[in-house]
């Protein structure tokens, strides 16, 4: 589709060009390359928060990273499934930044196995020309460890002016926005769905949360 | 000292069932139970339900919540007791050993269902992992095969039903067994009979049988020990991202781990998204 040859997405597509030439290898143009390296940027940074002694420090880079690269405001529409569209605009200001705090602390407690070890992108998959999945491992894992054969899946989303978000994060074909998803319609469905199921929702947030 | 043990494991199994019976009288179990007979008529409801791309459905969520609880009791009772206990008295290398053992014992299984899905290299893998590992990996303890390139995978009948085109079923979690669907949990049953030592009937057989399921039962747990603590502090429903957690993971066990991305939900393609760009 001619929506991804525009603004930056060019840009990248110039810049992986720029890079093949300079390699001499007259590889084709694939259309995650700039997905793939959109991840593998943000894995550098990643890299450097697990590399922090400290738990605090840690959560701390990992709540900076998602602030600049998870598009939360997404994830958390997608978390509603198809109760999004019941949600009120006051609901939806309560549960927007409730859902950026939970999803944190998620990212936080999903990705601190990490610490101390580093990411590499491996290869992706085209979903359309605006969803991407990038996998990455760890680095040098271990034969036999719990590194060995995991696959850290990412979620990449394109928006029609070519700016790219995380939107999931996923280790070993098991995803967190749609386990978020199946809770939160579970929760919602069993508080009598609609209004009533997405203040119990918020209410449950809430109180996750400490708040 | 085997004996001692076969007998202990047998006990914990009866007192187990005492357990459940206790819990259902007492009420434990039922404080779930307006979520599972809660059935939204509304249309929304039917078309979340329909809009689950590949998700497996729950009609029988009711029954599973109270499972579940029940499960949830003898968990905090006695596995995860136990599973400290053997985590504080057993050094790392000493519970990957016996979790190695427990697998190469599991390897006649496996090699059965890899050729009844057809995977003869598969098969291959398994047959000369049991061999490498039995002999010169110290009974299976250790894991030589995995040294010298031939990786574990696991098989089950579930997955080679589902290999053979079969749906899954509903989803069904039970006390102890844990979670499967109608497909994996019969062929769980038809599993036993693929396990060598079930055509054993001596007492030393039966003895084997019963510690290694309690042993593996308390070995397996110990693995789970901090991720299931961590999901359910996070969870605002831990009944339903337990599901999740586990249909998405079996999934993939049953694709051989080879992903397919095809049918994952799209994320941002609603309408209501489009105010986002």
């Amino acid at each position: 589709m001619s929506k991804s040859m525009n603004g930056a997405s060019s840009l990248y597509r110039l810049a992986a060009a720029a890079i093949a030439s300079v390699s001499l290898i007259a590889t084709p143009a694939r259309a995650d390359d700039a997905a793939e390296k959109f991840v593998a940027e943000i894995l550098v940074d990643a890299n450097g928060v697990f590399a922090a002694p400290d738990l605090a420090a840690r959560n701390a880079g990992i709540e900076k990273l998602v602030d600049k690269y998870v598009d939360m405001n997404r994830v958390a529409r997608f978390a509603l499934g198809p109760y999004v569209r019941q949600a009120s605009d006051a609901q939806m200001a309560e549960y927007l930044p409730l859902f950026r705090k939970y999803a944190t602390t998620v990212y936080q407690s999903t990705l601190d196995p990490y610490s101390g070890e580093s990411l590499e992108v491996t290869d992706s998959v085209d979903r359309s020309d605006r969803d991407f999945i990038v996998n990455s491992k760890v680095v040098n894992a271990k034969p036999g460890s719990q590194y060995a054969d995991l696959v850290v899946h990412w979620r990449v989303y394109r928006a029609a002016d070519g700016k790219q978000s995380i939107v999931d994060a996923g280790a070993s074909g098991v995803w967190l926005a749609i386990e978020q998803q199946s809770t939160f319609k579970s929760v919602i469905a069993n508080n009598g769905g609609g209004a009533a199921g997405i203040d119990a929702l918020i209410r449950d947030l809430k109180s996750k949360l400490g708040e | 000292m085997a004996y001692r043990l076969g007998k202990g494991i047998l006990a914990i199994g009866v007192a187990a069932a005492f357990l459940i019976a206790g819990a259902a009288a007492q009420g434990v179990v039922g404080d779930t139970s307006p979520a599972g007979e809660t059935v939204d008529p509304s249309d929304i409801d039917n078309a979340v339900a329909a809009a689950d791309s590949g998700a497996v459905s729950d009609p029988w969520e009711g029954f599973n919540r109270s499972m579940f609880s029940a499960h949830l009791f003898l968990d905090r009772t006695l596995l995860v007791p136990a599973a400290k206990g053997y985590r504080a008295t057993t050094p790392k290398s000493g519970r990957r050993g016996i979790r190695r053992f427990l697998a190469n014992l599991r390897a006649p299984g496996v090699f059965v269902n890899d050729v009844l899905q057809g995977e003869f290299g598969r098969a291959g893998e398994t047959l000369s992992r049991f061999v490498v590992n039995s002999t010169i990996g110290a009974g299976g303890f250790a894991d030589p095969a995995a040294q010298i390139g031939i990786p574990a995978h696991g098989e089950d009948f579930g997955q080679t039903l589902a290999v053979w085109g079969i749906d899954s079923g509903p989803y069904l979690f039970l006390p102890l067994v844990g979670p499967s669907t109608g497909r994996d949990g019969f062929g769980q049953i038809v599993q036993i009979g693929m396990d060598p030592l079930f055509y054993v009937r001596t007492p030393p057989a039966d003895i084997a049988r019963y510690t290694r399921a309690g042993v593996g039962g308390v070995s397996a747990r110990e693995q789970f020990l901090d991720p299931l603590a961590e999901i359910e502090s996070k969870s605002l429903d831990y009944y339903a991202s337990f599901r999740s957690f586990y249909l998405q993971a079996r999934k993939r066990e049953i694709a051989n781990g080879k992903v397919d991305y095809s049918d994952l939900p799209d994320i941002g393609e609603f309408e209501e998204f489009d105010d986002l760009e």
